[in-house]
């Protein structure tokens, strides 16, 4: 039994249709992670479990139980606004049993609950503050608490770190999948944070347009994308992606034929699209300043250097390339040789713009 | 602190028009202290015998405490119902969706706009109908429920962050208890300098008590301040200064108490919205 599960449920708002036919299953006590750009509709699916949101057509069960009329009040949902939406007249302490409170729970376990979330949020002595009186933080941890003292089913969170700055961040990511742990609810969380994404999430199921592109664990949707959509989406800078003319066994890459493995060269002749498009993360080539067998030769119109990294870009096949390496291996050089790993490669077919898949032999 | 020559002039002006306000009140007060002769011979506003005589009167001709506690009942009544109504109101239209709520709440509206000269002579039919003529709760009935309230109300409930609304009804909680818990504490400021309003409104009015009131025992303060200067009462104009100056102390001490929040919600209104 799924603890979540949507079956071909549509959103609509007007006659503008946000969720286009979602099925989507949620497995109790995992850390699934909502990952798209905004108005992707991520947000209208958490508001959907939630119930803050109706669904227009098909049907949502929450623990088996068919909940599409099910009152918010009885889903079992603790959940943590993007804003935080604290009470800014209540304490910190009344916050975080605000719930509790109504829902008449004993005053002695309230105070062990709140407790218990105060420690591990790292609240304590803020108890008796005003939201105003703390920092962003802080805000967010009391947001946290007041959605875990509750002991729900269902922990939902939309894109509770957007408010905090970079630093922040990666210790809350950290301390958020601490928690998890703890509490082992199953936790949705909101985000177009990539990064957020790939550490936060258990599975990751990717947005565009409505519609799922794709629904994996994060090294599968980073590896192995299940469409072009997913594959410029996540990663940073994007996957460089170019015309792949291919034919007996190679691929021409400006004016140089580059020989396949045989894997692939069976994989591409079958694959019977038309049209093929290449893809290539900027991270998984060589490139040298000295020619090399079976490199393309290029010329580097532009450079970056990140500190950690460097940054060339230059043109493949009328596309812009960017390809990047640890050090500044070319040295000024403008002429260089390029070269994909072959074991990284991507096919889309270009009228569909789905993944034609790997050969056996492609290693991860 | 640096004073440039633009802010000179803006304050001449607001000094004057401060004077200008305030002399009134100043002359009654002064003239409240004067003998008969003085109030109509010298302008000054200081006293030239100061004598409490004017006050000695107002206590025997009328019955002040009487007076008084009428009012106050007609104010607090149809402030409490003012707010009450108002609260609940702004509420339904803000929070609650139903179909035909954006054209009932312009009908709702548009009630502020029908002058009181309009209704004053049919609300006065209906009461004596229903036997409320002479009364100081009929005085305040057709009062209980006010647009204006509901509007300035509604303008502070929207700007509540829908999230926090959202976090009650994830927790099961009543419409009531969404009012009590967060809406009115994070209103509060705004239904305290309302109620103010209200309250001095209904305190300082005229016309509807004039026409409801007949017996001098269901008198409100602005009718008895009428008794001294009507041709009939003669004019005691000492004696109608010391009631004008007494009619003056509750509103001037609330407002001197609260008048923070209202600064605060006038000055607020027009960024929220």
């Amino acid at each position: 039994m799924y603890s979540i599960e949507f079956k071909n449920v549509i959103k609509r708002f007007g006659k503008n249709e946000v969720i286009k036919g979602l099925n989507l299953s949620i497995r109790k006590g995992e850390r699934l992670i909502l990952l798209g750009s905004s108005g992707c509709g991520k947000s209208t699916i958490l508001r959907m479990i939630s119930g803050l949101e109706t669904i227009s057509s098909g049907e949502l069960y929450l623990n088996g139980k068919l909940a599409n009329d099910m009152d918010p009040g009885d889903r079992g949902i603790g959940m943590v606004f993007q804003n935080y939406a604290l009470f800014p007249h209540m304490t910190v302490e009344k916050n975080i049993a605000y719930g509790l409170r109504i829902h008449r729970i004993p005053e002695k376990e309230i105070a062990d609950r709140v407790k218990k979330a105060v420690t591990i949020l790292n609240l304590d002595g803020l108890e008796q503050r005003l939201p105003r009186e703390l920092s962003g933080g802080q805000r967010q941890r009391v947001a946290l608490a007041r959605a875990l003292v509750k002991q729900a089913d269902f922990f939902l969170l939309d894109e509770p770190l957007s408010n905090l700055d970079a630093q922040l961040r990666g210790k809350a990511r950290k301390e958020l999948v601490r928690i998890h742990e703890m509490y082992g609810q199953t936790m949705i969380y909101v985000t177009h944070d990539q990064i957020e994404a790939m550490t936060v999430g258990q599975r990751i199921a990717v947005i565009n347009d409505g519609r799922i592109q794709m629904l994996d664990t994060p090294h599968e949707v980073y590896r192995r994308p299940a469409n072009l959509f997913v594959a410029k989406f996540i990663g940073s800078p994007s996957m460089n992606v170019f015309d792949g003319q291919t034919a007996a066994g190679t691929m021409r890459l400006n004016d140089t034929a580059l020989p396949l493995t045989p894997g692939w060269a069976e994989k591409v002749g079958t694959a019977g699209a038309e049209k093929l498009l290449a893809g290539v993360r900027p991270e998984d080539i060589t490139l040298t300043a000295e020619p090399e067998e079976g490199a393309v030769p290029v010329t580097v119109q532009y450079h970056e250097d990140y500190g950690s990294r460097v940054g060339y870009y230059f043109t493949i096949n009328g596309e812009e390339v960017i390809s990047i390496m640890r050090d500044d291996v070319l040295q000024g050089c403008r002429q260089a040789y390029w070269k994909p790993n072959p074991g990284a490669l991507h096919f889309f077919d270009a009228a569909t713009e789905r993944n034609i898949g790997y050969p056996e032999e492609a290693a991860e | 602190m640096k004073i440039n020559s633009s802010e000179i002039k803006w304050h001449l002006l607001f000094i004057i028009l401060v004077l200008l306000l305030i002399y009134p009140l100043l002359f009654s007060l002064s003239t409240s202290f004067k003998t008969m002769s003085e109030a109509f011979q010298s302008s000054s506003l200081i006293p030239a015998d100061p004598t409490f005589s004017a006050y000695d009167r107002v206590f025997t001709t009328i019955n002040f405490v009487q007076i008084l506690s009428n009012t106050f009942i007609i104010a607090a009544l149809v402030t409490i119902f003012k707010l009450v109504t108002s609260v609940f109101a702004a509420y339904a239209f803000v929070f609650f969706h139903f179909k035909g709520k954006t054209a009932l709440y312009f009908l709702l509206i548009s009630t502020i706009f029908i002058p009181f000269t309009v209704t004053m002579i049919p609300n006065y039919i209906t009461l004596s109908k229903v036997g409320f003529v002479d009364s100081i709760y009929g005085v305040a009935l057709p009062q209980l429920a006010d647009a204006t309230g509901i509007f300035l109300l509604r303008q502070y409930m929207k700007g509540i962050p829908m999230s926090l609304m959202e976090v009650a009804e994830l927790e099961r909680a009543s419409h009531l208890t969404r009012l009590r818990t967060i809406v009115v504490p994070l209103i509060r400021p705004a239904i305290l300098s309302i109620g103010i309003i209200f309250f001095i409104n209904s305190w300082n009015e005229y016309v509807w008590p004039a026409i409801m009131i007949k017996s001098e025992v269901n008198y409100t303060l602005s009718l008895a301040l009428q008794m001294f200067v009507s041709s009939e009462g003669g004019t005691d104009v000492p004696v109608a200064m010391a009631v004008a100056t007494l009619t003056m102390l509750l509103p001037l001490g609330l407002y001197a108490v609260c008048q923070k929040f209202i600064i605060g919600t006038f000055a607020q209104s027009g960024i929220k919205g």
